[in-house]
């Protein structure tokens, strides 16, 4: 068993140096972005979604709702309280920024079929996935959200990883666990496969990226693309009292802005349907980034 | 002598284990009853004015945290319990300062460590629950885990299995977990858990 740990530790730290520093490049040939406004006219134009034989426990009218909501309101996509949703939360915040037509087109094809196909890549949800969507619970307003439900657990279904590979097949309650998990290459793969960005990324899953002054790195590209952070959240959103901790990182933030004033720096990101504002120390940001994705048309 | 000294290491084991069970256990809720009551109650009124969330964030309880929330953001700070900034920034939110402030007092005194508002749903329709959590004085043995005191107010009955297992409202044989925990009952609409983490 031991032997089997360490083998597995071994895995992770190849897989996690793999990307090291050494940052990702992929530049997609073709850009398919709609707006804003082409999405609202497709979208507003539909009055009513009959239920869909694909997805029982989806209500017909939660779902329409929620996509309007997502399209007239792009930032609230909201992951959920208590899932591993976080990745796909980042990830929603860069296709509604890129192709907000694409997604409603998919969303009402994939509700209406139980499969469809988004920048070239198929989706066909497991069993388990259609009949989860519409029943999660106590996740905070992802409860009534059931469009998201169906756009989440679809994308997890979907894309797997390294951490994915203990659970790869969805049981009631596994968007808490692995089963959702993301890491950074993962990310990074859906971010180029799903959008029309070119994205560079610095990092990994056990090491700091290898930048002198963080700070300066984030102000420099801000404004010029999407930065997504990789981060620690146990740091500043401390669970219990103990002060010896296993740093790792937990969760994707998406940067919307970054000023620093004396000894504090005050960070302003996109979670969970929401922005917060965070003032921190340079060293605990230095801290608790992992991994940095930056997305730029 | 050595009959003794077994003896010895018997009785403290036991005296040990008897405080962490009794710490541990719906007897918290019991012992200090009206003083959490007071604490849900104040919490109630004054996040239905504007919401926010508290948590001791030090061992010690010198540091809080407070989650002020708008329409537009989410502001995180971290304050010494005693300084000043705590009191002006609440003032600059427009949060009642001595209100907050006396409540952040009642919370270190029975060693509240977070105190928050979740929303769930019931047929669609929004419903509010409240967490407090406690970290009891209790003697851990070397490298275990901490031990929070968990304790969740709903604003209305809730279904219970025959071993005191929160279930779900809808799905009656489903155990209804909050933050992964399975709940126990105390009354019909408060329930307890203790666990690992208190948020």
């Amino acid at each position: 068993m031991d032997d089997l740990i360490k083998k597995f530790f071994l895995f992770l730290c190849i897989l996690s140096l793999g990307s090291y520093a050494f940052g990702m490049t992929a530049k997609e040939d073709s850009l398919h972005t709609s707006t804003q406004k082409e999405a609202i006219l497709f979208i507003d134009s539909i009055k009513h979604m009959p239920p869909s034989g694909a997805w029982p426990h989806v209500s017909s009218r939660l779902f329409l709702e929620n996509l309007k909501l997502n399209i007239h309101y792009p930032l609230s996509f909201y992951p959920g309280r208590g899932t591993n949703f976080c990745a796909y939360g980042a990830l929603s915040y860069l296709v509604i920024k890129d192709d907000p037509l694409g997604y409603a087109k998919f969303m009402i094809t994939i509700y209406k079929e139980g499969s469809a196909v988004y920048n070239k890549i198929k989706f066909t949800p497991s069993s388990s996935v259609m009949s989860a969507a519409g029943t999660l619970r106590f996740k905070g307003v992802l409860d009534i959200r059931h469009a998201e439900q169906i756009w989440f657990l679809t994308l997890a279904d979907h894309f797997k990883g390294y951490l994915n590979l203990l659970n790869l097949n969805y049981d009631l309650g596994d968007e808490d666990t692995f089963w959702a998990s993301t890491n950074l290459s993962k990310f990074n793969r859906m971010v180029r496969k799903m959008c029309n960005y070119n994205t560079t990324s610095a990092g990994s899953d056990l090491l700091h990226p290898w930048i002198s002054n963080p700070f300066q790195y984030l102000e420099k590209r801000l404004g010029k693309g999407i930065l997504v952070l990789y981060i620690n959240n146990r740091i500043i959103h401390k669970k219990n009292h103990d002060k010896i901790k296993f740093s790792i990182p937990t969760h994707f933030v998406v940067l919307e802005n970054i000023a620093r004033a004396g000894d504090k720096v005050t960070l302003t990101y996109w979670d969970y349907g929401g922005k917060t504002l965070l003032q921190i120390t340079p060293s605990v940001l230095k801290k608790i980034i992992y991994g940095i994705s930056f997305a730029q048309k | 002598m050595n009959d003794k000294l077994t003896f010895n290491v018997l009785l403290l084991s036991m005296i040990l284990l008897s405080c962490t069970a009794k710490i541990v256990s719906r007897n918290y809720y019991q012992v200090n009853a009206a003083q959490l009551e007071t604490i849900e109650k104040d919490y109630k009124q004054l996040y239905k004015e504007k919401p926010f969330s508290l948590a001791f964030t030090s061992k010690a309880f010198t540091t809080v945290q407070v989650e002020i929330i708008t329409d537009t953001l989410t502001y995180i700070y971290d304050f010494d319990v005693d300084g000043r900034p705590i009191l002006d920034t609440l003032q600059k939110y427009g949060l009642r300062q001595n209100k907050i402030y006396s409540l952040i007092t009642k919370m270190k005194k029975i060693r509240c460590t977070w105190i928050n508002s979740f929303d769930y749903y019931v047929n669609d329709k929004e419903q509010h629950l409240i967490f407090i959590s406690i970290k009891p004085v209790l003697v851990r043995y070397p490298l275990s885990p901490p031990r929070y005191y968990i304790i969740a107010y709903f604003d209305r009955p809730q279904s219970f299995d025959k071993m005191g297992r929160l279930l779900d409202g809808k799905r009656v044989d489903r155990l209804r977990k909050l933050n992964g925990q399975v709940f126990k009952k105390i009354t019909d609409r408060v329930c307890y858990t203790i666990a690992e983490k208190y948020r």
